[in-house]
């Protein structure tokens, strides 16, 4: 609106002529940015603040109860079973984060080179990630049943892959691999597709083939996707629940018990929902210092 | 007549007709899959196809916590529907917090119904602090399912056929070793792996044929009885008569293809072996016993029952004319009670129970008034009954028992422990 008003007005307010290539703001930005803002402020932040006045609260799952200030935050800290869950949640991510990248880009450099099959092994490669998590837990349930599954009926193994508690958790976090790699074969294969090959014409003119253009050219070169793949894939691990609540539910005895599964556990079945707050903004608070520090280490590479 | 008057006597006409075929509509929300599913559907058709006041439409969720997390936020933000199915052993968790409205003996009366009609003990578990808070459907025990040819071959099988019986701990050890030894198949097939309710249920009546309890003023009180209980079953685990870790629908096929020669099962199973009979599919004759006595002379076994239930609404109260409809429905459900019983579920309505066509249902007969009489519920509280946190902890640890990866003594105190903090911290709002 302010635009409108110039020449004259800016001469009047003295306003300085560099302020004229601002871009239109105001009113009119405000207004265009408005349903996503109230979408935001009502399904983001208004949660946020109700789960945060919840956790200073002793509730249950339908009624909010008295405000008892940091009592839940306190028993938290001194809570065995939620720093058990906050290990069960760090292992899974460790068992999947690096895995999960490091198998997308060697698929993403095998697919690369494929010529005419590569619409298709791209397309093989990337089907589990369009199942829900329903049918891709089911279909790891039937294949690994300890009595009538496929791997059972190949090896006779009568190992009860979800039910040992040192099984369970490599299982699962097997399972999630298979389901998520091709997504981040994609992230790759669009990252080696932008590299243009004048660079690999250049670099094989000074000898550079095989290991070293990959060390020297493809790895720097895709370094930003890399990034952009750890980043995404640690958040997602720390945010697992479903697999586990489907394939395990937090079993054998807890052993895989993370903590969004933890958190579900207190609020819907114990009906403890004050405390499944606090358990949640603590782990919000766990998760937005953890990607702070991978993004600050993983800047620093760059 | 004018063309007006055409227009207004038709338009009349069809206001008419379309006040008369507005029945009430009941919304009923229940649990039921599988056979039960279908048979609450028929029944739920011949209702709405017997009258024309009510038009019952149900909606099916998916059983234990979804559904009972489902009811407690729709009741609480005044959404619930008219009509619920129930677990009569959650009542006393319910009840207290509101979330059922009381049914009057007049409301069940002006449908036709009252408290003499029902088997004693369930309408006490309907009931609570002297109101009623839901009308029993059924008993559903576990029994004792047993493949006859394996049976037979391991010498378990009396003259006319029946099993022989089998009243301790022992004798049954004897059975499942015999079946071991003769046949190579396994003696029970029993869903164990982990987060499994079968070992809570029959733990709770291995506890109770001990004159044992479980929960006593908030606190596990289990002791020697609950220690015994669990070594026992334990040790068929040890000697490799049951597989370790199964689940669900794992030791039903198991028990349906015959490599086990006894399933210990809820009564839910009757019709999987009715209809594979019926359809040659299942492989061998099978029998039906009552859970057999382990200890002493006590025949305790667990069970629970289903009911109706009204949500209470208290931001939308339900209104008197659907009370009646739920009311009605119900009473129609009870009296055609021999389809329900035909899921192996017990009637709880008496004139049912003891009527000649539901006590000609096989094999119904050979476990229900031995079952019903000898049944025992989960520990009451807030905590306990069908899919609430009591039996979560417990399919936690006593699954690890059988599986061997934890003692019996450890995974019972790490029960205790975290039953315990649980029942100790009940939030107060």
């Amino acid at each position: 609106m302010r635009d409108t008003l110039t020449p004259q007005a800016r001469v009047q307010t003295g306003v300085p002529r560099t302020t004229r290539r601002r871009p239109p703001g105001g009113p009119i930005a405000l207004l265009m940015l408005a349903p996503f803002l109230i979408a935001y402020l009502l399904f983001f932040v208004f949660p946020i603040g109700r789960a945060v006045q919840l956790s200073l609260t002793q509730s249950s799952l339908t009624a909010t109860g008295p405000f008892v200030g940091l009592a839940n935050y306190v028993q938290l800290v001194g809570d065995s079973d939620f720093w058990a869950s906050v290990l069960h949640t760090g292992t899974f991510a460790l068992y999947t984060v690096i895995p999960v990248t490091l198998l997308g880009l060697l698929m993403a450099l095998a697919v690369n080179r494929l010529v005419r099959a590569r619409n298709f092994a791209q397309a093989l490669f990337f089907l589990p990630f369009v199942l829900p998590v329903s049918v891709v837990t089911l279909l790891w349930q039937w294949i690994l049943n300890s009595s009538f599954g496929l791997v059972h009926a190949l090896t006779g193994t009568e190992v009860a892959w979800f039910g040992e508690p040192g099984t369970a958790m490599p299982t699962v976090a097997f399972v999630t691999v298979w389901w998520t790699v091709g997504f981040n074969m994609l992230l790759f294969l669009a990252g080696l597709q932008n590299v243009s090959k004048e660079v690999y014409e250049a670099a094989e003119l000074d000898g550079a083939v095989g290991w070293k253009s990959f060390r020297f050219i493809t790895w720097p070169l895709l370094w930003p996707v890399t990034t952009l793949v750890l980043t995404l894939q640690l958040i997602s691990s720390l945010k697992i629940f479903s697999q586990v609540y489907i394939l395990t539910g937090g079993g054998p005895f807890n052993s895989t018990r993370v903590v969004l599964e933890y958190m579900y556990d207190t609020a819907f079945q114990n009906l403890d929902a004050g405390y499944a707050s606090a358990i949640a903004v603590a782990f919000f608070l766990i998760i937005l210092l953890v990607s702070l520090v991978q993004a600050a280490l993983l800047r620093g590479r760059s | 007549m004018t063309r007006l008057t055409r227009l207004l006597t038709l338009g009349a006409l069809m206001s008419g007709a379309a006040l008369a075929q507005q029945p009430t509509k009941i919304t009923f929300w229940n649990f039921l899959g599988g056979g039960d599913g279908a048979r609450m559907k028929t029944l739920i058709d011949g209702y709405n196809d017997s009258q024309k006041k009510y038009q019952v439409q149900q909606t099916v969720l998916a059983w234990g916590v979804p559904f009972y997390t489902k009811v407690r936020t729709s009741t609480s933000v005044g959404q619930a529907p008219d009509l619920i199915s129930f677990h009569l052993s959650r009542i006393s968790g319910w009840a207290p917090e509101n979330l059922l409205r009381p049914i009057t003996t007049q409301e069940l009366a002006s449908a036709g119904l009252k408290q003499a009609d029902f088997f004693p003990k369930l309408w006490q578990a309907a009931n609570y602090q002297g109101k009623t808070y839901a009308v029993p459907l059924d008993t559903h025990p576990m029994i004792l399912y047993y493949n006859k040819d394996i049976a037979g071959k391991a010498g378990l099988l009396d003259a006319s056929g029946k099993l022989k019986p089998i009243n301790s701990v022992a004798d049954f050890t004897a059975a499942m070793k015999a079946v071991k030894d003769k046949t190579g198949a396994y003696g029970l097939a029993i869903e164990n792996g982990p987060n499994s309710y079968m070992g809570w249920r029959m733990w709770v009546s291995m506890v109770a044929q001990q004159g044992g309890q479980i929960v006593k003023d908030n606190k596990v009180v289990a002791g020697e009885a609950g220690k015994k209980a669990l070594t026992d079953m334990v040790n068929w685990f040890k000697a490799g008569y049951i597989q370790k870790n199964p689940d669900y629908p794992t030791s039903v096929a198991q028990f349906t293809t015959g490599k086990a020669a006894f399933m210990i099962n809820g009564v839910w199973e009757v019709p999987t072996m009715v209809d594979g009979t019926k359809t040659k599919k299942l492989p061998f004759a099978y029998g039906v016993a009552p859970l057999p006595k382990f200890y002493g002379n006590q025949q305790n076994v667990w069970g629970d029952s289903h009911g109706f239930a009204i949500p209470n609404n208290a931001k939308n109260p339900i209104p008197a004319d659907h009370v009646a409809g739920a009311l009605d429905f119900i009473a129609y459900v009870q009296k055609n009670g021999v389809t329900w019983g035909q899921g192996g579920h017990i009637p709880a309505y008496l004139p049912v129970a003891n009527s000649a066509q539901y006590n000609a249902l096989k094999p119904n007969a050979d476990y229900a008034k031995a079952s019903a009489s000898n049944v025992t519920y989960d520990p009451p509280g807030w905590y306990s009954g069908a899919a609430g946190p009591l039996e979560a902890i417990a399919a936690k640890y006593l699954p690890a028992a059988f599986a061997g990866q934890l003692s019996v003594d450890k995974a019972l105190s790490m029960f205790e422990n975290e039953a315990n903090k649980l029942m100790a911290g009940r939030p107060k709002p």
